[in-house]
């Protein structure tokens, strides 16, 4: 008798590609201190 | 009857955990890229106050040689090397807060002069290298790796161009080596050259975007000349890196006609998923500033943002760079891609003087 050994798929997630995310980061980012969260960043 | 038993996968790293991993390396990247601002900020002042004469070097620069000193010295340990790959990240994410200083109508105006320019660099890139690969005998595939690294944007074009053409990884790893060594050498040649020929912010800025192959390479050569033209060389960079999906598509379908890829199916959705979004993003906070989204206060936080973003990708640009990986990646490959870069630099500094004299630059 053979076993046969499958892994089961994990569910495929919801995933951004890393350019994505960060357009998303800066967005938010432009979000905050468009709302005053930030109000001065220094350099 | 075979039995089958299932076994569960190896479940993937926790969010929490992947976090945690990068936390090291984006703290010696700040470290390092803090010491490159301290370094220009006190460095200089000290050379006064003792009647040196020293010149006055950028934290960019800084930054870079920290970085470069600490990989090709005592290397990047195992526990940074996560966090240290996330420059990318930081770099796109800069480049799109970069688009709060640019207003759209700047954007079309230089945009539309860069577009033309691009289009001319990268047929000529493309044809140049292709013709260097046949002269040098390098195998057709790594020979368009070359090409597509040296015409469009570096190493994310190299990568998705593998992927399309079904290249192999030691060929992709030779063309990745080769444009970073090259890219690295530009930061330090680029900026001498242009102050050589006292080009001006404009027409430097247009050269470092067109000539420096990769993203973090260009923007720093482009901000170690003057803040002018380091935003104009961003410009220039991100137009040819919107031109990835037409290029990476015409590869794949010639690769596939000669049954050496699979074939593309929807055009349409091949060309968003090579798409660089971060240009979508720069041009919508450009939109946002443009129709006065964000007041003055708010615009000068976010290009400060943008410039802590950079600060991160300069450090990461020095410390991903090691010399000796590079040596053992070979010389023809290398030499190739060495002769085509100082060909294409020639040849986009010409389109440049070009442009200087119809535009009056």
């Amino acid at each position: 008798m053979s076993t046969e050994v499958a892994a089961s798929k994990p569910e495929s997630g919801w995933k951004l590609s890393l350019d994505t995310w960060a357009v998303v980061v800066a967005l938010l980012l432009a979000l905050l201190v468009r709302m005053g969260v930030f109000k001065h960043i220094p350099w | 009857m075979a039995d089958v038993v299932t076994v569960p996968q190896v479940q993937p790293v926790q969010p929490a955990l992947r976090f945690l991993r990068v936390v090291p390396g984006i703290l010696l990247l700040a470290a390092v890229g803090y010491a490159g601002k301290l370094l220009e900020q006190n460095v200089g002042a000290y050379a006064k106050a003792h009647h040196w004469t020293f010149p006055n070097i950028e934290y960019v620069l800084w930054a870079i040689i920290l970085g470069l000193a600490i990989s090709n010295t005592v290397g990047v340990p195992e526990i940074f090397r996560t966090g240290v790959a996330t420059y990318e990240f930081w770099l796109k994410a800069g480049i799109v807060l970069l688009g709060a200083r640019f207003l759209l109508g700047d954007i079309l105006k230089l945009g539309g002069v860069s577009l033309v320019l691009v289009a001319l660099e990268i047929v000529g890139s493309l044809a140049f290298m292709t013709f260097l690969g046949r002269l040098f005998k390098l195998k057709p595939k790594l020979t368009t790796l070359l090409a597509v690294g040296s015409a469009v944007c570096g190493v994310s074009a190299i990568i998705a161009t593998k992927g399309a053409i079904e290249a192999d990884d030691e060929d992709s790893s030779f063309s990745i080596a080769a444009i970073l060594a090259l890219g690295a050498l530009a930061l330090f040649t680029f900026p001498v050259i242009g102050h050589f020929l006292h080009l001006s912010d404009k027409a430097y800025g247009l050269w470092a975007g067109l000539g420096v192959d990769n993203t973090a390479e260009a923007t720093a050569a482009g901000a170690l000349y003057s803040d002018a033209a380091g935003k104009l060389a961003v410009l220039v960079k991100s137009t040819r890196n919107a031109m990835i999906g037409f290029v990476v598509l015409a590869y794949a379908i010639y690769w596939a006609s000669k049954g050496q890829a699979q074939a593309v199916g929807n055009k349409a959705v091949f060309l968003w998923q090579k798409f660089p979004k971060f240009v979508l993003g720069f041009l919508f906070i450009s939109v946002l500033a443009t129709y006065h989204f964000f007041n003055k206060d708010q615009v000068g936080a976010l290009a400060n943002l943008s410039r802590w973003a950079f600060l991160l990708t300069f450090a990461g640009v020095g410390l991903r760079t090691n010399f000796s990986d590079m040596r053992k990646q070979g010389l023809r490959p290398f030499a190739v891609g060495a002769i085509g870069e100082v060909v294409i630099a020639g040849f986009t500094l010409g389109l440049v003087y070009g442009a200087s004299k119809i535009f009056g630059w």
